[in-house]
């Protein structure tokens, strides 16, 4: 259970309402603050490769209420949380700053195409403890070092304040509202579930457990001040409000994981720790452009929303940084065709510009949800044979909810069924691009309650289609009580079959087939690539 | 929307064309308002104070709905009464049924109504005779004076128990909030709240404080005027960080896995429509009502800085409210889906015909074997916190629903507040539900 505490604050209120700029004068302010949290372990173990994590997590939240009149409402909001991955202790062999690899890809594919063969190395895990030079290279990007894997949360950016933000509302003359939030916070945009097309705002860590965590506890919280005038219902509107979000934090970009993680989005990270075998070895990366803080590199979106009747809807533009890493090829001075001696490619993320909106409808008739979500981006690249590739990108996502009763199943709750269809088209394609120019993920979920929703079973399936690449990830969780709460779990993934041509392959060995390195892996997609981690998962949870 | 139109298009011109409808009779005011003005109920040996257990149920058995009878019978819980009270309602209530409720009419289909404006619709005693008696009864609950034009329910602690250990399986401590944008009597701006372009009755607002795994879960239901408009209902996730919407199927769904749907709120928080309702007869009968100042309280669950504590539970698997009841007048009324797709089979309505709450209901599943008992006890409000007294409003107190063929039941033990500030417009929005959330 929460724990409550009353106290007063002044230094505090005062500055808080300087910061808002209410003219709050009171000397002192009473505040209630109430805490909760958990303590988990997360166990899994992976076959034919044995614990592949082991962590142990301590969460702490609380919301402190400030008692007074000038606002409608004053609360601080934050949320703690310590992080320890014992697999890098228990499990040395296969992951953390002692372990190898035979070739680059190992871990999803066979050595049975020349790329990984012969032109590419392995990658080096954790190179900051193993290579100064790819340590060097990819400074501030992906090279962490092992303590950093073990303890995520324990770092430079102070990752173990999860959130910290203070919210205001003010009711203005005509009643309408605004809020105010200032701090370290995730803003969440969209209807998606698993993919993202909307909620693109807050970067992620992927390395925590690829895309299978809830996306509140990967999402990387961001510096950032919103402001939202709730105008509420009109003649026309029942509801509507306007947002402006300023993410003035430093740009960071998603974390797909470091080269000897347990848990690396499409091996890029191995991929960034490789070098290019020619003479002594180029480096894969030279150089990691993250930009700088500068007013113009900080991000800013605008969001009206609105009901309807029956619908619900929301227009969203917003101007950010790409969060995936774009390579930049980096040509010879002296050699046309060959990469400079000091590393093939820079990476970049480039400035893009989206527009888009979602709307979800009640389907009286079929007594269902319809969800409908899309962003039309700007400035965008993506991966091509030789390096990138700029085009307009448009992504969708058609979804369907509905609650059914099946009482032939036992129970005489509900069953959740929620499927959607995550599509993307690239407005420019080329042929020498690894994705195809139209894509499509399905997903679905079938959600199960018995015992008072206690026990409850779930299956979730995922296909790439382009990848030929399927998850299915059936689980069970049971709650005894408020505080305990146990799950066990399967993660099954096929796929990561698919190769791509690689020019280097052609050029330097004469070979134009299809290739698993280094491109087939945006093909391949974050099911594929992972094709080789089965999973059995065991979480067990003590809330407070 | 529009066949609503038509309907009131049509009523209005029936009216027009014709002689203005006759001025509701003070007497039929008189009755249904006041029905105790003249001297309370009696059945022979009953008395207040007494206790009816398991050695004197059959005595009593005409006095009892049959899932009372059965707990007593069982030796699963023992009654005390009390002495029968008069919950008047707000004045400006039975004022607004003088006022509007002459011309109100059922309309040619099922959950038709003419317009109205605010008060009891049929103030009239039902007839057997009326095939449509169940009908307006429904109505009077729907636009009942429940808990006036707003009130909050903070804190509410709802508990899972199994009914055979007595083991507290999750206790879920929650808010409520409740707001009538029309039909409002006695909280300013009344009769309606404007602008309201979808023409919202009501909106319930729930917001879940604890255990961690539901905290910052909320749900939004909002009521049509239109009766043949299926509720729109929202759900935030705390930790998806939106709002879903919900379709009806998870109204008829254990809300959060308790014993409790959605459905089931109040005593029935569906559409008219939904259902085909049965007028059963007028009845006499033991009903939850009771002054909460003079209970034995629970003294754990909760404290606060006011002294207030909730009311104590205890019988069989701590189920049943430590509370009195009183003999009071009682309109049976059976409500059966009409979706053939429903799990239950029909509920069987104990309305209190002064108050026209639903203290008592008993849920049949689809074999139509007794499933479910849903008790909701009434306090009065001259009796409870301060901030209630005069209110009118008679509070929902304590409930428990007890699911009798998987022996298991929630209850919920209630700290009502008919307070306007409590709930403000801008509380039953989507907006608020993500604003609310992290």
């Amino acid at each position: 259970m929460s724990k409550t505490i009353t106290t007063t604050f002044s230094h505090l209120a005062v500055g808080v309402a300087a910061a808002l700029g209410t003219g709050l004068a009171v000397p002192a302010l009473a505040a209630e603050t109430t805490w909760n949290g958990y303590v988990e372990n997360a166990t899994y173990f992976r076959d034919g490769v044995g614990l592949s994590k082991f962590r142990n997590t301590g969460q702490a939240q609380f919301e402190t209420v400030f008692q007074t009149d000038s606002l409608r409402s004053l609360k601080l909001n934050g949320t703690l949380r310590g992080t320890y991955d014992g697999v890098y202790d228990l499990n040395d062999g296969e992951f953390g700053k002692d372990s190898r690899h035979s070739y680059l890809g190992e871990n999803w594919h066979s050595n049975s195409t020349i790329s990984s063969q012969a032109l590419l190395s392995p990658g080096v895990s954790f190179p900051c403890e193993n290579d100064p030079t790819l340590c060097n290279n990819l400074d501030g990007y992906m090279d962490h070092k092992e303590r950093d894997a073990k303890f995520p949360d324990f770092n430079d950016q102070l990752d173990f304040i999860r959130e910290l933000y203070i919210s205001a509302d003010k009711e203005l003359s005509n009643g309408d509202l605004l809020n105010v939030r200032l701090g370290k916070q995730q803003v969440v945009w969209g209807k998606t579930d698993l993919f993202r097309v909307l909620d693109v705002i807050n970067p992620v860590d992927y390395s925590r457990h690829n895309i299978y965590d809830e996306l509140e506890d990967i999402r990387i919280p961001q510096w950032m001040l919103t402001a939202e005038w709730r105008m509420g219902p009109n003649e026309v509107l029942d509801d509507s409000n306007l947002s402006l979000v300023w993410n003035f934090d430093k740009f960071r970009p998603n974390n797909l994981g470091t080269c000897g993680q347990s848990y690396r989005m499409l091996d890029a990270g191995c991929f960034f720790s490789s070098y290019l075998n020619l003479g002594p070895g180029i480096p894969i990366i030279h150089d990691v452009e993250e930009p700088n803080w500068s007013l113009k590199n900080t991000q800013l979106g605008m969001k009206w929303e609105g009901v309807y009747g029956d619908t619900t809807f929301s227009l969203n533009a917003l101007t950010y940084r790409q969060q995936l890493p774009s390579l930049h090829f980096r040509p010879n001075p002296t050699v046309p065709g060959v990469p400079a001696f000091d590393g093939v490619f820079d990476i970049k993320f480039p400035r893009v510009n989206l527009v888009g909106g979602s709307i979800d409808y009640y389907s009286m008739n079929m007594d269902a949800i319809w969800r409908l979500e899309m962003a039309y981006t700007q400035g965008e690249e993506l991966p091509d044979d030789s390096g990138h590739h700029e085009t307009d990108m448009l992504r969708y996502v058609i979804g369907f909810d509905k609650n059914i009763i099946i009482p032939e199943l036992g129970t005489r709750s509900a069953f959740l069924f929620s499927t959607q269809l995550f599509g993307e088209h690239i407005l420019d394609h080329i042929g020498t691009m690894p994705n195809d120019e139209d894509n499509w993920i399905a997903t679905m979920l079938f959600k199960g309650f018995y015992k008072n929703n206690r026990l409850s079973p779930q299956i979730i399936i995922a296909h790439d289609f382009a990848a030929e690449a399927t998850a299915i990830a059936p689980s069970i969780s049971w709650t005894p009580d408020n505080h305990w709460m146990f799950n066990v779990g399967l993660n099954v993934k096929t796929g990561g079959k698919e190769t791509f041509p690689w020019g280097v392959a052609r050029d330097v060995m004469g070979d134009n087939s299809g290739q698993f390195e280094p491109t087939a892996r945006f093909l391949n997609g974050p099911i594929g690539v992972a094709n080789q981690e089965d999973e059995i998962q065991f979480t067990v949870r003590y809330s407070f | 929307m529009l066949k609503k139109t038509f309907l009131s298009v049509a009523i209005t011109m029936t009216v027009a064309v014709g002689a203005q409808a006759a001025a509701i009779p003070e007497e039929v005011i008189q009755a249904s308002f006041y029905p105790y003005k003249d001297g309370v109920p009696s059945v022979e040996g009953l008395t207040p104070g007494m206790t009816i257990n398991q050695s004197n149920v059959d005595r009593f058995k005409d006095a009892l709905d049959p899932g009372m009878y059965h707990f007593i019978k069982n030796g699963d819980t023992e009654m005390q009464v009390g002495e029968t009270t008069s919950f008047d309602l707000h004045p400006s209530y039975v004022e607004a049924t003088r006022k509007y409720s002459a011309d109100v009419q059922l309309g040619a289909g099922h959950g038709e109504l003419s317009p109205t404006i605010a008060g009891r619709p049929f103030p009239q005693e039902p007839s057997l005779d009326d095939p449509r008696a169940g009908e307006k009864l429904a109505w009077n609950y729907k636009y009942g004076y429940n808990w006036g034009d707003s009130a909050a329910i903070m804190p509410f602690y709802w508990t899972m128990r199994d009914m055979d250990s007595g083991k507290k399986e999750r206790t879920i401590k929650f808010n409520f909030h409740f707001l009538n944008f029309t039909h409002r009597t006695s909280q300013d701006p009344y009769p309606k709240i404007e602008p309201n372009p979808s023409e919202l009755f009501r909106g319930t607002y729930v917001q879940a404080l604890e255990p961690f795994d539901v905290k910052d879960t909320q749900l939004l239901i909002q009521r049509f005027e239109d009766d043949t408009k299926v509720d729109n209902a929202y759900l935030y996730l705390g930790f998806q960080r939106r709002v879903r919407r919900l379709s009806t199927g998870q109204t008829t769904d254990a809300f959060l896995g308790t014993d409790v749907m959605i459905e089931d709120f109040e005593g029935y928080n569906g559409r008219i429509s939904d259902m085909n309702w049965a007028y059963k007869g007028t009845r006499y009968m033991l009903m939850p009502f009771f002054s909460h100042n003079e209970l034995q309280l629970d003294n754990e669950t909760h404290q606060d800085s006011d002294g207030y504590q909730v009311v104590a539970f205890g019988g069989q698997g701590g189920c049943f409210p430590n509370i009195t009841w009183q003999l009071r007048k009682v309109y049976e009324v059976d409500s059966i889906p009409i979706d053939q797709n429903h799990p239950i089979s029909k509920r069987t309505h104990f309305m209190d015909a002064q108050t026209f709450t639903i203290p008592r209901t008993v849920v049949y599943d689809r074999k139509g074997d007794m499933w479910k008992n849903w008790v909701i006890g009434q306090a009065h409000p001259d009796h409870h916190l301060p901030i209630n007294k005069g209110t009118g409003v008679a509070i929902d107190d304590a409930f428990t629903m007890i699911d009798m063929q998987a022996k298991h039941c929630t209850t919920g033990q209630f700290k009502g507040i008919v307070d306007p500030a409590l709930s403000p417009v801008d509380k039953f929005s989507v907006q608020n539900m993500r604003a609310s959330g992290r």
